[in-house]
């Protein structure tokens, strides 16, 4: 019946992600709404750095990937220390991006780009704090893992409780995709 | 499978719930009975809160011109009224009952997440601990219960009341989110087996469509906390007009997710009509597919109907075209229903106990409600009416005259199950009257007041002809229905301690919450019988001719 | 008779609306009828059953199902094509054309311009009968709404978002009408008067508008004019042909011209402007004009001042 219980938590953490994911497209409408209508302050295309952040983001992505390897460690059958290994890079690469995402915020902050700035500080820093908190909600979570994966020489936790966290690792990471994408890309693009 | 009795379906891991007696174990308890009345229970309180608020407008209109009440007292009133109303008292009271009978129904022993049941239940309490403290920290909110910028900025709501009820309903929010997720994943994986989606109970149906309305919807209206809050607390702008900001933009976020919710409040109270009408009429439920389907109509359509709240905004004609027309087409699968229980009705050997008698009114006045909606939906009209008492009829029709009756009957049909003792009829009758006079006395009149012109939100209004008249027997009205109140009040005290034992199956219904105990045993029941029509109990009681044979198409 | 309805249209406007209005009463009244008849006829119908008697078990026809699904969708389309109507007859667009008049709301108040000829007034809006009006509505601080239901539609007011409407007033009269959106403290005293006028009166009316503030003659109003100069009054108010210009409270250069005080909270008698005059916060709390600490005779001066203001 484990397979039921499986079921279960995968089928909370999607019902769970799906309303994260009407939260943020909202919040990327706002963004995009206020884009739309900028006056000559401060905007996206004059105040943000798409190359150093991309280089950032790239870790953030590549994060997707250690995540998933390191589920496939922690499955029945060929359950390995190298789960450890790979959670380890998932989360180190997490915390680089965060680390990427404080040096562009005190580079704005030192321009005088705040959240009360105009309506560009507002939801920029809306968005992306937001995204910033799931991020490190998600190395928490990261960090219970592996520390219990740790302790307990990988007898726990159980496959799904893995997975569940890798689900909502996946999902920040996806919602960084949409970001860069409308705030960053766009901005260079158009 | 599909012949013999099963084990409840329930969590794997048994919940070891200790031993504690009184108090302490509701406290502590992670059981979705226990938390189910809980949720009653905090319902109930913050209903009387309401009440005594709605009473405080009341009184307070009950002549123009009338100084008793100061303008900011009556504007915090209304405002904690109407939030009340909606997050505290009909969302709760829904999810209680949900709560309490959704597994029962499906022949499982608990809801999928007992502990996340009872995180949701107290944050939810939280919540509404959280919206009442504003009245000692400065002032309760006053912007009304959908907060329009700029209004509810800073610059014009100085008091920290509007930062509290943003807080509170945020904690609400997350409260109602988890629920509902519990419940779907409920419904999805503890089914008994034989229980297949065809065969779920409409109750079941439609809290479970209801359940997607909530994970949806709740995340707009978290989104445009959010913003508020950025707003207010960390002096971000998005709602800030010297900014450049958009006010409206704040209104579609918060109605599209204040249209599903007002769908939130009343399908489920759908649901329980639609387990009481056939029971009381001793007959099936007419067009169960449909009835299924139509849900599910209604949950789509709401999602595209947000800007009916916001006619009067400018905001152009092939927007109000696409909005109006959703609007009006959404009573196509609510008259679906209508008619369905009608038929259901139809022919039936009806029993008029006080539940069904609260269902009845239900169908007459929903119907008013949906009508003076469908009103609205025609723009023009809504260009003239919106924000006057003619809006206040409409909702109270639909959410009182809707969702609170259809509560009350379920609350006379389920008491039984839940407390082991039947609710007297004889008081019950003397409530229902009461309330159905009560009720249609206090708000069918607010119909006139709005064509003659009063405007909703005023604390007083001038002495224009028929506007004092008018509002005095409306405000005699609400004293009826405060009574009826006390009535149903002391009907449950009396109940609780003097009232006829109940036995496991006082209606004979035919749905699985009835083999269980009245109320149920720790672990709701020891087998569930074969489930191979929609109305296991009634395939028990006529072998010769089960709902099976019968159950193929609509 | 001072009914404020939408039901007693002023304008062609309003009268569209108004019939739309009855022709989906009448259908709503019909839908009515037949839920609550076949609800009362299964009651009736009922009535002589014994408890235990089992009726027949029907479990659906998807012909019924269909009728009831497909009559609906028949009525609320030809209420929708009805409806799309009556939508254009009401409020075309304003194309290239200057608003004849321009309502600014404030909490709690309404400042009214009119154009080409500029005169400015402040909750009683004058119009003339028989012209097609383009109104402009926006908002100087929150969300308000304009409405005189004998005018026709609401109109928001809403900041960074100028709405318009179009009323054609075709009978003489006087119209009242309120804000209908929930703007604070005072939005129930925020009242509106229309007083439609034939062509030639109305004209009369907005020269005199249009004049500077009379000098005042009395020994008291001189005070009062010195005092409305040497207090704050002139921060907030504006008297034309006096250096008072404040914009934050309604123009006074006609004041004593106007029916009511104060956005409808009193008639304009002198007792009334002195009570307003002397303890704005006790009759109308919250409202932006603060109370002021003056002598009483400093009060009947400024009164005696405002009531020259013709
Ligand atoms: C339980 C809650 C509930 C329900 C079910 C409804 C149901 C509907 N509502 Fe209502 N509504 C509210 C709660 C609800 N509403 C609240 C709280 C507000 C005010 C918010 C605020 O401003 O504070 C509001 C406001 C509101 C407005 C905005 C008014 C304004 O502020 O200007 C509109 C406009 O279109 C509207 C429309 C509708 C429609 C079309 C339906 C339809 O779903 C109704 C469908 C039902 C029927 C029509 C009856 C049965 C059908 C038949 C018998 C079939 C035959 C019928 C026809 C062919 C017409 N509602
Ligand atoms: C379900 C929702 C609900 C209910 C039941 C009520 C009930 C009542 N309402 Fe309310 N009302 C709203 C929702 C509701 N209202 C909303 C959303 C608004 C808009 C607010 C805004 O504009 O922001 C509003 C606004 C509103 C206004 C307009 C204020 C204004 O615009 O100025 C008025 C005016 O008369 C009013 C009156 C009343 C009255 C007299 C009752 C009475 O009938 C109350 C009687 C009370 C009861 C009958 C309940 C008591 C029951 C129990 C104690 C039972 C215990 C229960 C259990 C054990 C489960 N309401
Ligand atoms: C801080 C601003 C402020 C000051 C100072 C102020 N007023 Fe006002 N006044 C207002 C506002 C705002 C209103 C509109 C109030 C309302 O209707 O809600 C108003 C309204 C009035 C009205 C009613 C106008 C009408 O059309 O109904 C009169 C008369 C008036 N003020 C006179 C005075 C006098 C005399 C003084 C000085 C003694 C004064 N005001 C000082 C802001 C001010
Ligand atoms: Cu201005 Cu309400
Ligand atoms: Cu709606």
């Amino acid at each position: 019946m484990s397979s039921a219980l499986t079921e279960k938590n995968k089928l909370a953490i999607l019902l769970f992600l799906v309303s994260e994911a009407v939260f943020f497209v909202l919040l990327i409408v706002a963004y995009v709404t206020y884009h739309l209508r900028q006056g000559n302050g401060p905007t996206a295309s004059n105040s943000l750095n798409i190359v150093k952040t991309g280089v950032f983001s790239a870790f953030l992505f590549a994060s997707s990937y250690t995540v998933w390897r390191a589920g496939l460690s922690f499955q029945a059958g060929n359950r390995s220390w190298k789960a450890l290994a790979w959670l380890a890079v998932t989360i180190a690469f997490g915390l680089i991006f965060l680390v990427g995402q404080g040096l562009e915020y005190s580079d704005l902050i030192r321009h005088h780009v705040t959240i009360s700035r105009d309506l560009f500080g507002t939801t920029f820093f809306t968005l992306t704090g937001f995204h910033g908190l799931h991020v490190s909600v998600g190395l928490i979570m990261l960090t219970v893992v592996l520390w219990i994966a740790g302790r307990s020489g990988m007898r726990k936790p159980k496959p799904a409780a893995v997975e569940v966290v890798s689900y909502y690792w996946h999902f920040v990471d996806a919602v960084w995709v949409f970001i860069f994408g409308v705030v960053y890309l766009w901005a260079f693009v158009g | 499978m599909n012949g013999g009795t099963h084990r409840p379906t329930g969590p794997e891991t048994i919940w070891d719930v200790p031993e504690y007696r009184g108090l302490l174990s509701w406290v502590t308890s992670v059981d979705h009975k226990q938390i189910g009345i809980m949720y009653l229970l905090a319902a109930g309180s913050f209903f009387l809160v309401g009440l005594f608020e709605a009473l405080l407008m009341r009184t307070q209109l009950i002549r123009p011109e009338n100084n008793w009440l100061s303008p900011e007292t009556y504007n915090q009133i209304f405002t904690m009224h109407g939030t009340t109303m909606i997050f505290l008292v009909i969302v709760p009271s829904l999810l209680g009952f949900s709560m309490y009978f959704v597994p029962l129904m499906i022949g499982a022993r608990d809801v999928a997440f007992p502990r996340l049941n009872a995180f949701g239940f107290w944050i939810t309490v939280l919540g509404g601990l959280l919206l009442y403290f504003s009245f000692w920290a400065g002032g309760a909110p006053a912007a009304g219960w959908f907060a329009y910028t700029p209004l509810s900025e800073k610059a014009y709501s100085y008091s920290t009341g509007q930062d509290y009820w943003a807080l509170a309903l945020l904690a609400i929010g997350v409260g109602t989110v988890a629920a509902a997720i519990n419940i779907i994943v409920t419904v999805v994986t503890l089914r008994v087996p034989g229980m297949t989606m065809r065969r779920l109970p409409l109750f079941v149906w439609m809290t479970f469509v209801n359940a997607f309305l909530i994970i949806l919807a709740m995340p707009a209206l978290n989104a445009s906390l959010v913003m508020l809050l950025a707003d207010r607390d960390l002096n971000a702008l998005f709602f800030e007009p010297q900014a450049g900001a958009s006010e409206l933009l704040w209104q579609n976020y918060f109605w599209f997710f204040g249209h599903p919710e007002v769908y939130i409040m009343i399908l489920p109270g759908f649901g329980m009509i639609s387990e009481v009408i056939p029971v009381f009429s001793r007959k099936t439920i007419y067009g169960y597919g449909f009835m299924a389907l139509s849900t599910v109509a209604i949950a789509f359509l709401s999602f595209g109907v947000w800007v009916h709240h916001m006619f009067a905004t400018g905001l152009g004609f092939p927007i109000y075209y696409i909005f109006a027309g959703a609007s009006m087409l959404i009573a196509v699968p609510t008259g679906v229903k209508i008619f369905n229980w009608i038929a259901t009705m139809w022919g039936g050997n009806i029993q008029f106990s006080t539940a069904m008698l609260f269902a009845t009114a239900f169908i007459v006045q929903f119907t008013v409600g949906g009508l003076t909606g469908v009103t609205f939906a025609a723009v023009p009209i809504d260009w003239q009416l919106t924000d006057t008492y003619f809006v206040v009829a409409h909702f109270h029709y639909t959410l009182f005259g809707g969702g609170l009756f259809a509560l009350f009957a379920a609350i006379y049909y389920w008491f039984p199950k839940m407390t082991g003792r039947m609710l007297s009829e004889k008081l019950g009758k003397a409530h229902f009257w009461l309330i159905l006079i009560g009720f249609n006395t206090t708000f069918f009149v607010m119909h006139p007041l709005g064509l003659l012109g009063m405007p909703r939100r005023v604390f007083t209004y001038p002495d224009l002809p028929y506007l004092g008249l008018l509002n005095e027997v409306s405000t005699i009205g609400a004293y009826i229905l405060a009574t009826s109140i006390l009535v149903f009040i002391v009907n449950v005290v009396y109940s609780l301690r003097q009232g006829r034992l109940a036995g496991a199956n006082p209606w004979k219904g035919w749905t699985l919450e009835w083999i269980a105990n009245s109320p149920p045993a720790v672990e709701n029941f020891a087998f569930v019988p074969p489930v191979r029509s929609r109305r296991p109990l009634w395939d028990l009681e006529h072998p010769d001719d089960p709902d099976w044979k019968h159950e193929g198409g609509a | 008779m001072d009914v404020a309805s939408p039901l007693l249209p002023a304008t062609p406007q309003a009268e569209e609306i108004a019939r739309l209005f009855y022709v989906d009463l009448v259908i709503a009244g019909v839908i009515f009828v037949v839920v609550a008849g076949l609800v009362a006829t299964v009651i009736i119908r009922n009535r002589k059953r014994s408890p235990d008697d089992l009726p027949v078990q029907n479990f659906g026809s998807e012909t019924l199902e269909w009728t009831w699904t497909i009559i609906p969708v028949m009525i609320v389309t030809g209420l929708f094509v009805y409806t799309m109507k009556v939508m254009h007859e009401v409020d075309p667009k304003p194309v290239g054309r200057e608003a004849d008049v321009e309502i600014i709301a404030h909490q709690w108040w309404w400042e009214v311009h009119y154009h080409p000829s500029g005169a400015v007034t402040a909750n009683e809006i004058h119009l003339p009968v028989g012209r097609d009006l383009l109104f402009q509505v926006r908002s100087a601080d929150v969300i308000h709404d304009f409405w005189v239901p004998a005018l026709g539609q609401k109109v928001d007011a809403i900041p960074n978002h100028p709405n318009y409407a179009w009323y054609d007033v075709d009978k003489p009269g006087t119209y009242l009408g309120t804000c209908a959106e929930f703007c604070g403290a005072e939005h129930a005293w925020m009242r509106i008067r229309v007083i439609a006028q034939p062509v030639p009166a109305f004209g009369f009316w907005v020269e005199e508008q249009l004049l500077d503030a009379r000098p005042p003659t009395g020994s008291a109003a001189k005070a009062g004019a010195a005092l409305f100069a040497k207090h704050t009054c002139m921060n907030c108010h504006s008297i034309r042909g006096t250096p008072a210009n404040g914009d934050i409270g309604p123009d006074l250069t006609h004041l004593a011209s106007r029916q009511t005080l104060a956005a409808g909270v009193f008639r304009n008698t002198p007792e009334n402007l002195m009570k307003w005059v002397s303890d704005p916060q006790k009759y109308k709390p919250g409202s932006h004009m603060p109370t002021m600490d003056l002598r009483r005779q400093s009060f009947e001066n400024i009164v005696a001042y405002l009531e020259e203001l013709k």
